[in-house]
């Protein structure tokens, strides 16, 4: 029986995944048009492109009044005289030495990040190149590794959307779960309900964001009102989702913690701070960014104001941060007195730190900046990426599927199912419903209290039973 | 154990703290600056004597500038701007870095891939036989200031009477 529930599952998945593809498939179209169109565009770039022009005149402009401030200058030793090569202004450098600066951003192939040198040499002149004959600056950095940095994104893109698709398919499956079992229904499967739909929002919302307003640049240029809400709610509900796994931080310190008789807690400042608190950053956001940084839809990520989202979004991380080390402290010096074997002590800590990192949103904690080389923060994109667009997918994964309660109760609502349509004499099914339904009462009964009696196992009277099952996958944290 | 436990905890919080703090503060005044310096395109010029006895600060007319911009200026005034770096660089090193923000990255990454409003960097400049080189000619339109309602405003005109001044000033840099 229980093979058969796999396979259905599994057919589940392989057509959600087909579903997946052919979406991901015309998605790849779409951007290979646009990528031919943009190709089709001349290279002249001066004649048309006024606006880029204009950067590098005003750029030229101030280089000369750099030039004519202070240049007269007494030197011994030889020196490169400060110039204005045609994109860059170039300060006075010592000969023999490398002059470097960051490449402009004047083209769309330029990475800012990258670096452009131009060489004094020991004559006290500037590089000639050999080909040529003229002064040269090095520029060909600067868009040396634009294609694979379009490689990059173009693969987290479609990441993402992956992520995002596997993440909404398995959310929607595990609310399903959630709301037709009524059995499973208690504060903690509440809480998750909320967790799963900020999830659900958040992956609509990115998915909607990342394919209708950043891919397209019609939309862009036009910068309607209504991109700019789409990015408020955006952003509030990227917040909701950060702010509801500080929502089960809270709950599972206040449960295993701090509440030493475990009584209801009053879900009101949970829905206040899950789906409430975001509002103000994201509205003092909105209203800084019309102030200070008004680009269009607000879409430039080269903002610090972006930091009124991500601040309170970290500090709510690092609370968490502190509930998981608090919990996992706990749990060990509870461990510790029932005198179990060392390692398997600590397998057992290092397997609920681990099934309570996606929960609580470690992982940000544990990445926190991106590196600044080229080749690590590549490889930090990838996983910041992939751990942010499968984070939905591994908590659904982890508190639904794998959670005991959850398979006890699908496990008993198939067995009934197959009794009912295996043998459909009615007598005997009859006695064998209700008798599920007592069971199904009973555990009722249990899923919602059995956290409270371990935790009270937990803070009264050590009970090894109890504390052992603390750390199978229904543990109080699944 | 408490105590290492919580002073880890501080030091979190307490790099954190500092780390946007240093971002947050920096490059938001850095921002605000160039862009009201963007938006006006105000220079504020100060007009500093070569005899060092009166160091008196007010407003050039656009007359005295294009004196300046003569080759022989050193018996007149020197030209001093308030602004050092280059604007093209401010743009550098600025924006979210957090973990969390990556989603923001990838979209603005996005933005940019798809983006034809800036073109692609002319093959021809990045070659040997491009840019390093001088600037020798002259753009179409140059910036000049001109004085209106009490203020230095910068207009875009054709570049006419001045070009062998300013091409005076090219050579000689």
């Amino acid at each position: 029986m229980a093979k058969r529930k796999m396979n259905v599952i599994g057919w589940s998945w392989i057509v959600a995944l087909m579903m997946l593809f052919n979406l991901t498939k015309f998605f790849v179209k779409a951007s290979l048009e646009v990528n031919e169109s943009q190709q089709q565009h001349p290279t002249n770039v001066y004649h048309e492109i006024g606006q880029t022009r204009n950067t590098i005149v005003t750029a030229q402009f101030e280089c000369y009044q750099k030039i004519v401030k202070d240049s007269t200058h007494s030197r011994q030793e030889p020196m490169c005289n400060r110039t204005w090569d045609g994109w860059l202004c170039w300060d006075d450098a010592k000969a023999g030495v490398i002059s470097e600066q960051h490449c402009p951003d004047y083209f769309q192939d330029f990475d800012p990040s990258e670096i452009a040198t131009k060489i004094c040499t020991d004559s006290g002149q500037w590089f000639l190149h050999p080909e040529s004959n003229r002064t040269w600056t090095n520029y060909t950095r600067c868009n040396e590794h634009t294609k694979e940095g379009r490689v990059t994104a173009m693969n987290l893109f479609y990441l993402a959307l992956i992520g995002h698709g596997l993440s909404l398919t398995s959310l929607f499956i595990s609310l399903t779960i959630f709301f037709h079992f009524k059995s499973l229904s208690c504060q903690r499967i509440t809480l998750h309900k909320n967790l799963f739909f900020s999830f659900v929002l958040n992956s609509v919302v990115t998915i909607v964001w990342l394919t209708a307003v950043a891919n397209n640049q019609e939309l862009l240029q036009r910068n309607p009102t209504s991109c700019k809400v789409s990015q408020f709610i955006h952003l509030y509900l990227f917040g909701c989702n950060y702010f509801w796994m500080l929502c089960e931080g809270i709950y599972l310190h206040t449960l295993i913690v701090v509440a030493v008789f475990a009584e209801k807690q009053h879900m009101m400042w949970y829905y206040l701070l899950g789906w409430g608190f975001p509002l103000l950053p994201a509205s003092i956001h909105a209203i800084a960014r019309s102030y200070y940084y008004n680009d269009n839809c607000w879409i430039s990520s080269k903002t610090s104001l972006l930091y009124i989202i991500h601040g309170p979004i970290c500090a709510a991380l690092l609370v968490n941060l502190f509930f998981l080390l608090n919990i996992v402290r706990v749990l060990i010096t509870k461990l510790k007195v029932t005198h179990q074997a060392e390692s398997s002590l600590y397998m057992k800590a290092v397997r609920a730190t681990l099934i309570l990192v996606p929960l609580l949103g470690i992982q940000y904690i544990l990445l926190p900046y991106k590196p600044s080389g080229r080749v690590y923060s590549e490889i930090y994109d990838y996983i910041v990426n992939i751990l942010m667009h499968y984070q939905g997918l591994l908590v659904a994964t982890i508190f639904c599927f794998f959670n005991g309660e959850v398979q006890a109760v699908l496990r008993r609502h198939w067995n009934q199912y197959q009794i009912q349509f295996g043998n459909s004499v009615g007598n005997h099914s009859d006695a064998l419903r209700s008798a599920s339904y007592t069971a199904s009462s009973i555990t009722e009964v249990q899923g919602c209290y059995s956290i409270d009696s371990q935790t009270e196992h937990m803070n009264g009277k050590s009970n090894y039973d109890a504390d052992a099952s603390i750390l199978k996958s229904d543990g109080p944290f699944a | 154990m408490k105590l290492i436990f919580q002073s880890f905890l501080y030091c979190c919080l307490l790099a954190t703290v500092a780390h946007c703090v240093e971002l947050e503060v920096n490059p938001e005044l850095k921002k605000r600056l160039s862009m009201w310096l963007g938006s006006r395109l105000r220079r504020d010029l100060d007009s500093v004597s070569l005899e060092k006895t009166a160091e008196s600060e007010h407003l050039i007319r656009p007359e005295d500038i294009r004196d300046t911009l003569l080759p022989h200026f050193s018996t007149g005034i020197i030209v001093r701007t308030k602004r050092s770096k280059n604007s093209a660089n401010q743009s550098t090193g600025q924006g979210c870095s957090l973990g969390t923000c990556a989603v923001h990255d990838l979209a603005h990454r996005l933005y940019q891939i798809n983006n034809k409003k800036f073109g692609s960097a002319p093959v021809d400049k990045i070659s040997p036989h491009g840019y390093g080189r001088r600037r020798r000619s002259l753009p179409v339109q140059r910036l000049t200031l001109r004085l209106k309602q009490g203020r230095l405003r910068p207009v875009w005109s054709a570049t006419d009477s001045q070009v062998h001044k300013l091409r005076a000033l090219l050579r000689k840099t």
